[in-house]
């Protein structure tokens, strides 16, 4: 489904040049949760925000359901984001001005969805994800594992093929994170979502099919979750975050 | 250190309250420049008239001096709670309370008073504008010179002086009994909501809608009462309004979700209520100045159209004498009955009169003839059929041709012709369509006349005495040898406009001769009514000057402050506006339709506070406009144009502010 091609990214000028990225390649097929982990620097973000054409790659191709998305000329990009990816982010980013339905509608207003079924869509996503009951509510009455169902909501009601989540956990304590991650492993089991999850949290990554780890730009390893459990594949996860040098806090 | 921190801290304020610097600038020009008029001792001479100038300008300055106030105190809490962070810190790494309490009242000190200077310097020119402007209203010659009343100078000091101090004091207060953590999160708080439980709002939102409607009708009525009880309700209207604005739309949307679904529609209505929410106060209570704003501006131009149209319409000669068409006149008159004969005036009394225009005022032309009496009241039964008409005659009123053409001949109109068997119509303008309409002849001594054409030129018709009011028919003249007069008139065209000592001594004349005081607007004492062109516009010019300059004064600060708290409201959303469009951006939103969206939230949030306004006005505007004597306004036309330029008047203003906050708030959001 998602195609990463040895894709480099610069920052800086020309006498004090940053590789974020170098030659980063990997495949992600269709209905697999992938989380992506590494130390603060080593450029996940840099590379969710590359897959997610919120940032140009310097060199290599991204390619999604075999397009190009690296070659797209801007105006078919919001397109492209609006269609086929779905976003959660570390603070939520919910509008404060709107409530949980409204949050969760404006992905597909923005999509142009026929106003009609607006109201059933986000009924039917929000009663997946537990949270039919505080649609009317706003972001700011509602706690913060609900408010990253209600993104992980709109992530998703306008069908979109990839769900990227940058540090989903980041701003929730440990039962709504363990809340959260159950509701994303419900989303990739029973509704076939795929997911891309930038973490530095190992607990976290657990919860994904396969782990890339990332080290100063470069792709350092890559864990198969396989038929193991979810224990075993987390400590598996420590080891390499060991092998990587990270800090303590790195693996929480 | 801390003049030095001031300082800096407000030279930086100034930079982002640029608006508002700007606005208190001008205000304070203003307010300067009316002061000079105030104090003018060169514009008070003028005319009698011109004395109660101060006391109009004293009282639309406190009006203003009010509103300017509230602007700088409104801004100057806002700047704390957008700066509270940043002075916490101040606290926070050892400052007390009362330096920074200080600080802040330094600063806003010090751009207050580099305003006030600018504003003084500004006031100065401006001053020269009005100034040039009553001097010609007056006919009276314009030099240049700077000089303006250092009394003038201190009134403004003085009263942006207890603007600052009360504004800052109250701030001062609150720095200086605020803690740290009160401080740095000040910002977060919002304006609390007055109508707390969104049921209450909702239901007030429906009784302000109902107030609103059932306060405009009362308004239209044109009782005097019912308009006060309309005003109230109109009150309750805008701040019931815009007070549970944030609760009655979402609760039409809710029940619509098709149509909060459709296009940009959910983003625009939801950052309209929750700016509402947080600022509905503000909002109804800027609504409210924009309707005393418009009321104000409208006014003032159809006050401006009166004025102008009761120099124009009341005489069209230089000197007018007429007596008044009376019963208890009726057997004085009865024998001038020739039409082209010299009737007595000596006998009437006017020979004073003529004698000193005799000897002191040379003419050009000049005439004495006679209106006479018709037969019937066939055409101004007509007319107060059809038109607005306030009568005044018993009967329909006559000139004779002779007198018609060479009073035309004096005016410099066209001349004309009267064909055998037929009458002239010579009406008001306003009076012209239905008069063309008329086609029934008129008998006059047995000779059936039937209607010829008709004329519209200002011909002295607004009065009683004049040459018929309205209307008047021009026979031929054999056709009234045998009518009776209805009033003797003596018109005269000078060579030179009259002097004001000229003006002076025929208006002494006059009440030596009419035994009382002609009063300040009336020229009618006793049985005569002596009307001249210079009185005329000096009564114009001062009714102006007193009417006109302080609606249009009170209107253009209403303006301005009402718009700069609106452009700094919105300019200091930009940071929340960007942050949201980002994460719209994020989730595929193009920026086309990012920009659509943005400018209708834009405009939505410009269009709320004006649109009340608007309903409520124009209609207001309209009926006051009809209830003006009839031929003041020449048919809607003429009252749409009047309410086209004051809208276009409020609009300029309203805009350029407008363009400025979406300049920067797209720089801002979307650059």
């Amino acid at each position: 489904m998602l195609q990463v091609n040895a894709i480099e990214k610069y920052y800086g000028s020309k006498n004090n040049v940053t590789k974020a990225l170098d030659r980063i390649s990997f495949h992600v097929a269709e209905g697999e949760f992938i989380a992506i982990m590494g130390a603060s620097g080593s450029g996940k973000t840099t590379l969710l925000n590359c897959i997610s054409t919120i940032d140009t790659v310097s060199a290599g191709h991204i390619l999604l359901n075999g397009e190009d998305i690296s070659e797209l000329p801007p105006a078919r990009l919001a397109r492209f984001r609006r269609e086929k990816l779905g976003f959660v982010f570390q603070d939520f980013n919910l509008l404060d001005t709107l409530t949980v339905e409204e949050n969760i509608g404006l992905a597909l207003t923005i999509n142009h969805v026929n106003p009609h079924l607006v109201r059933d869509k986000v009924q039917d996503v929000s009663m997946r994800l537990g949270i039919d009951d505080i649609l009317s509510k706003f972001p700011y009455q509602i706690s913060g594992g609900q408010k990253q169902r209600a993104a992980c909501a709109r992530a998703m009601v306008a069908g979109q093929s990839l769900i990227l989540a940058d540090e989903p956990t980041g701003a929730l304590d440990s039962r709504a994170s363990k809340n959260l991650l159950e509701i994303m492993s419900k989303m990739h089991q029973e509704m076939h979502a795929t997911i891309l999850m930038v973490t530095h949290d190992a607990y976290s990554a657990g919860y994904a099919t396969r782990v890339l780890f990332l080290k100063d730009g470069r792709l350092f390893n890559e864990l198969l979750r396989g038929a193991r459990s979810r224990s075993v594949f987390y400590h598996e996860i420590l080891d390499v975050l060991g092998l990587l040098g990270g800090d303590i806090s790195d693996v929480s | 250190m801390y003049l030095k921190l001031s300082l800096r801290n407000a030279r930086r304020q100034a930079g982002d309250y640029l608006v508002y610097f700007v606005t208190v600038v001008l205000s304070a020009a203003l307010v300067h420049a009316f002061n000079g008029l105030v104090f003018s001792e060169e514009l008070r001479s003028l005319s009698s008239f011109m004395e109660s100038l101060p006391a109009f300008i004293i009282f639309t300055s406190a009006m203003v001096v009010c509103v300017i106030g509230w602007l700088i105190q409104y801004i100057t809490v806002f700047m704390l709670s957008r700066r509270s962070r940043e002075l916490g810190t101040y606290i926070l790494i050892g400052l007390e309370n009362n330096q920074v309490a200080r600080m802040f009242f330094l600063e806003n000190l010090i751009t207050g008073g580099i305003a006030l200077l600018a504003g003084l310097l500004l006031g100065n020119l401006i001053f020269q504008v009005l100034r040039a402007i009553t001097l010609s209203l007056f006919h009276a010659p314009y030099t240049f010179s700077l000089a303006l009343s250092p009394r003038a100078t201190a009134l403004t000091f003085v009263y942006f002086a207890i603007i600052y101090l009360l504004a800052l004091r109250k701030s001062r207060k609150r720095i200086r009994t605020m803690k740290i953590h009160d401080l740095i999160y000040y910002e977060k708080q919002n304006e609390a909501e007055l109508v707390k439980k969104s049921r209450n709002r909702r239901r007030l939102f429906a009784a302000a809608v109902l107030s609103g409607i059932v306060g405009m009708l009362l308004l239209l009525t044109g009782s005097l009462s019912l308009c006060l009880i309309g005003t109230g309700l109109l009150v309750f209207f805008l701040y019931g309004f815009f007070l549970s604005f944030s609760s009655g739309v979402p609760a039409w949307f809710d029940k619509r979700p098709v149509r909060k679904y459709t296009s940009h529609t959910l983003l625009v209505f939801r950052t309209l209520c929750a700016k509402l929410t947080t600022m509905g106060l503000t909002m109804a209570t800027i609504a409210l100045l924009f309707t005393v704003t418009l009321v104000s501006e409208g006014t003032g131009m159809l006050f401006g159209t009166l004025f102008e149209n009761r120099v124009e319409g009341s005489t069209c000669f230089d000197i007018f004498l007429g007596s008044v068409a009376s019963e208890n006149l009726e057997a004085e008159f009865e024998e001038e009955t020739h039409p082209t004969g010299e009737p007595n005036f000596a006998r009437s009394g006017l020979e004073p009169y003529l004698e000193y225009i005799r000897q002191e005022i040379p003419l050009r032309a000049s005439m004495q003839y006679d209106i006479y009496r018709g037969e019937s009241l066939q055409v101004t039964d007509y007319i107060q059929g059809n038109a607005e008409y306030y009568g005044y005659y018993k009967y329909d009123p006559l000139m004779a041709c002779s007198d018609y053409t060479a009073l035309r001949a004096m005016l410099g109109y066209d001349p004309v012709t009267l064909e055998s068997g037929q009458y002239i119509i010579h009406c008001m303008p306003y009076l012209k369509n239905i008069m063309e309409d008329y086609e029934q002849p008129v008998s006059v001594d047995g000779t059936v006349l039937t209607p010829g054409a008709v004329f519209t030129e200002h011909f002295t018709q607004k009065l009683w005495d004049g040459n018929g009011r309205g209307f008047v028919l021009v026979v031929p003249d054999e056709c009234l040898a045998s009518r009776p007069v209805s009033h003797s008139i003596y018109a005269a065209m000078t060579v030179e406009p009259l002097t004001q000592a000229q003006d002076d001594r025929l208006r002494e004349i006059h009440e030596y001769q009419q035994g009382g005081s002609a009063g300040l607007n009336s020229f009618t004492t006793g049985d005569y009514t002596l009307m001249t062109r210079t009185s005329l516009e000096r009564e114009y010019a001062s009714t102006s000057a007193c009417t006109i300059f302080p609606l249009y004064y009170l209107a253009l600060v209403l303006t301005m402050v009402s718009a700069t708290i609106l452009t700094v409201q919105q300019l200091s959303e930009s940071v929340r506006y960007r942050r949201q469009f980002s994460l719209l951006g994020k989730l595929g939103m193009d920026k086309r339709e990012m920009e659509t969206a943005l400018r209708r939230q834009f405009t939505i949030y410009y269009a709320m506070p004006a649109l009340p306004p608007l309903l409520i006005s124009v209609p207001f505007l309209w009926n006051m406009g009809h209830a003006f004597e009839p031929g003041t306004i020449n048919g809607p036309w003429h009252l749409a144009e009047i309410l086209g330029i004051t809208l276009g008047l409020f609009f300029l203003i309203y805009f350029v502010y407008i363009l400025i906050a979406y300049g920067n708030l797209k720089k801002n959001v979307l650059g």
